[in-house]
């Protein structure tokens, strides 16, 4: 990697000196006899140990053990692991709350990922547009995705609170209906997408930008020299250049939202009468409050299939067009 | 956010573009090594943490020569404060035992962490339990019994708790369950807002009798509702679950109370009765005598600022409600309905299973639950009732109010239906407030709750007991 990059960042300016003698450093080495090159790829391993061995520990082994334990008994209080076959299986396929809470989490991924995308990219827009004072708007676009989630449901709870919150306060003030943010079956939902647009739209916005400012300053003096004018550029160049990164964008954003849990938890615990409960509490709920590991570990694997089976749906095309 | 500051001006193909460019291969380039290894330090630093986090637990106190004991307890209001209070006491009786106690929210997520760190195998020395989860806690071999013995020579015996609150505490003919107090959920009341409304005694408290019966109660919220201008009874239902649990046993009590939740066999409620208490809840939650669409903050932050006359919560809200209201007076729950009852749980120590069992430590553990049960007094300032009776017997809680207007409360305590699945801090509690929302919002009839109940209760009753 250093010897690549050296070559590549070289001329870039300050970093020169540092980088040549890098360059050189390895360059000896690779000049050296085979034996030392083999020396150099065992280091390599070496160098990789501690990822390799985080993530076999803390992803690969759970990973396994959970396929495990989906196909037992197993009990939170260490009672019953005997194998059970298909058992759990059979009941989450037929077990309605499965169904019913992983529509909730397909739902508030719909509602969340449209907005996450389209006012991510209009701000990114409009920051690239070259408003005054740009650092202002960058910072206040991204900064609450810097926030945890316990602060975020702070804030939204002073706003959202039934009958004294900030919302309901003003709605009365003008004289209307409070509205059930948090309350209501048919209004919860939004509620909670709201919240998450404005707490991690910063990541999006991010991406948009750094690709606007990717996107080669001559084509758009070439067009500008033709006559075109600002919509035309954005329609002919602006959005066609950003095709690939709103690919990313998407994918990114639906595997953030069908992981919703915290904020929802935090906010409404799944109610109005289970209307917001995500899939991921249900196995919460299921595995840890109600102590059925096993088939919780059964509802995760369902939930796992489906989002891979989906996300190779999605990538399989994308990859055959590159 | 180095690439991000590199732009500075507005429009593309200004003559800035060139040097941003430089600026972003600059910073990126940059990143590749000094960065990676700073990542790669402060990445073995989070593994080193997780290292020193995951030894938490373990009784050593090294270096002190002290037995350590760790308690988990719940308390997270006003109650929890006053516990410090009590463990400082009992360490400083024991200058041998260092004495470490953590409060953690209250809650379905509680009993997880309980459950996973006894299941791990490295759980507190002791916990608080609510007495109702015992059922589902003991039989999976998550907490281990009290030794009799040692607990008589520490001055604990039976003859020390009522008759009642000893028989639950028990499992399999052992004790399992060391109970600190019971907590019934009670009615506080303003006295001032009571008496502009007609409704105090001559003694200046709320009278019983004004608010017997759910006309009269009705009645009387509305005469608060006048006094105040705005709402007469403070209760919050949306997002409490357990708030709407206990109002609801509280009442279904009141009115008969006949229930089986028996595995394996389909629920079974008094369905005219359960009706009927939801009647009373829509009618109470009307606008008027309580508001429409409250949570428990909500109502207590109206009951605080005196727009509301009387507000249901649990008797350790009482804290905090003195702190706003000096002379703020409690009393039983108002009997609504026909027979004498009030929801109530208790607080028990219990002893989680310990992977490596340590005989000192158990010792010293004893100890200092003795001397917490012995420390009821600072306990009862906290509004519970004391369930080591010795101290109810002091002259000094005789005096305390309003604990002692409530004190009648823990004789006609009822608890959660026994069953594995039911008890504070339960998903069953969650599924149960779930079923009964819309019909506390007057958006589904009194029928629809009592129906999606009992269909929430077949579903419990037909899984697996995971202990």
């Amino acid at each position: 990697m250093t010897v690549s990059n050296a070559g590549v960042t070289a001329p870039a300016g300050p970093a020169l000196p540092v980088r040549q003698a890098s360059g050189k450093r390895s360059g000896t080495r690779t000049g050296t006899t085979r034996t030392s090159m083999r020396a150099r790829d065992r280091s390599g391993y070496l160098f990789v140990a501690p990822f390799a061995i985080a993530t076999a520990l803390f992803l690969v082994v759970p990973t396994l053990y959970g396929l495990w334990m989906s196909f037992t008994n197993q009990s939170l209080t260490g009672a019953g692991s005997e194998f059970i076959g298909f058992a759990n299986y059979a009941e989450a396929f037929s077990d309605p709350q499965v169904w019913q809470t992983l529509w909730h989490t397909v739902w508030f991924t719909i509602l969340s990922t449209v907005p996450l995308v389209l006012v991510a990219l209009v701000m990114a827009l409009l920051v690239h547009t070259g408003l005054p004072g740009q650092w202002v708007w960058r910072m206040s676009f991204f900064v609450p995705y810097l926030l945890t989630s316990a602060v975020v449901w702070h804030l939204s709870n002073w706003m959202f609170q039934p009958d004294i919150g900030l919302l309901d306060t003003w709605i009365k003030g003008l004289g209307l209906t409070p509205l059930g943010w948090l309350t209501d079956e048919n209004v919860a939902m939004f509620s909670i997408a709201g919240v998450t647009v404005w707490w991690t739209v910063g990541f999006n916005f991010l991406l948009y930008l750094a690709a606007l400012q990717g996107i080669p300053a001559q084509q758009y003096e070439a067009a500008t020299i033709d006559g075109a004018g600002g919509w035309r550029r954005l329609v002919s160049i602006t959005l066609p250049q950003l095709r690939t990164i709103t690919g990313v964008i998407v994918v990114l954003q639906l595997l953030a939202s069908l992981k919703v849990f915290d904020q929802i938890y935090m906010l409404t615990a799944g109610g109005p009468n289970g209307s917001t409960r995500p899939i991921l509490e249900y196995i919460y709920d299921t595995g840890f409050t109600n102590y059925r590991l096993g088939y919780a570990s059964a509802i995760s694997y369902v939930f796992f299939a489906l989002i891979l089976v989906f996300t190779l749906v999605r990538l399989l095309p994308a990859r055959k067009e590159a | 956010m180095t690439v991000l500051r590199g732009r500075g001006g507005p429009g593309q193909g200004s003559p800035g573009y060139v040097s941003r460019t430089r600026s972003r291969a600059e910073s990126s380039g940059g990143l590749s090594r000094r960065d990676l290894l700073r990542a790669a330090l402060v990445g073995a630093g989070g593994v080193a943490l997780g290292g020193a986090l995951a030894g938490c637990a373990t009784p050593s106190a090294a270096g002190s020569g002290k037995t350590s004991v760790m308690i988990w307890d719940l308390f997270a209001g006003g109650d929890g404060a006053l516990m410090q209070e009590m463990v400082g006491a009992v360490a400083a009786a024991n200058p041998d035992i260092s004495v470490e106690s953590t409060t953690l929210a209250w809650g379905p997520p509680y009993y997880t962490k309980l459950a996973m760190a006894s299941s791990g195998g490295r759980p507190p020395e002791a916990a608080i339990m609510h007495m109702s989860r015992l059922a589902g806690y003991a039989p999976g071999g998550l907490l281990e019994p009290f030794d009799l013995d040692v607990l008589a020579q520490l001055g604990v015996r039976e003859e020390h708790f009522a008759a009642a609150v000893w028989q639950k505490a028990q499992y399999d003919g052992q004790l399992y369950a060391l109970p600190l107090d019971t907590h019934p959920y009670i009615t506080f009341h303003n006295p001032t807002i009571v008496k502009d409304a007609g409704l105090a005694r001559a003694d200046g408290k709320l009278d019983l009798d004004a608010v017997a019966g759910a006309d009269n109660f009705l009645a009387a919220g509305r005469a608060m509702a006048e006094v105040t201008g705005e709402t007469g009874v403070g209760w919050g239902y949306q997002r409490d679950p357990a708030g709407c649990w206990r109002m609801f046993w509280g009442l279904y009590s009141q009115n008969g109370g006949e229930y089986e939740l028996t595995p394996g066999r389909p629920a079974a409620l008094d369905e005219e009765a359960a009706a009927e208490v939801f009647e009373f809840l829509q009618a109470m939650v009307d606008g008027t005598v309580a508001g429409k669409n409250q949570d428990g903050n909500a109502a207590a932050a109206r009951f605080m600022s005196q727009r509301t006359g009387m507000m249901f919560a649990g008797e350790w809200d009482l804290p905090m409600f003195r702190d706003a209201l000096p002379d703020v007076g409690a009393t039983q729950f108002p009997a609504v309905f026909g027979t004498p009852a009030n929801y109530a749980d208790s607080h028990a120590f219990v002893l989680p299973r310990q992977g490596t069992p340590d005989p000192a430590g158990r010792e010293a553990t004893y100890r200092v639950l003795a001397g917490l049960l012995k420390e009821g007094l600072t306990w009862a300032s906290a509004g519970h009732i004391p369930a080591y009776q010795p101290i109810v017997e002091e002259p000094a809680y005789q005096e305390l109010t309003p604990q002692r207007d409530y004190a009648p409360a823990a004789e006609i305590a009822v608890f959660d239906p026994d069953a594995w699945f039911t008890g504070g801090g339960s998903d069953f509690q969650t599924r149960m407030a779930d079923a009964m929302t819309d019909t506390l919002a007057g958006e589904a009839s009194p029928r629809t709750a009592v129906t999606r109940m009992l269909s929430e209760m077949d579903r419990f009753l037909a899984l697996p007991d995971p202990a």
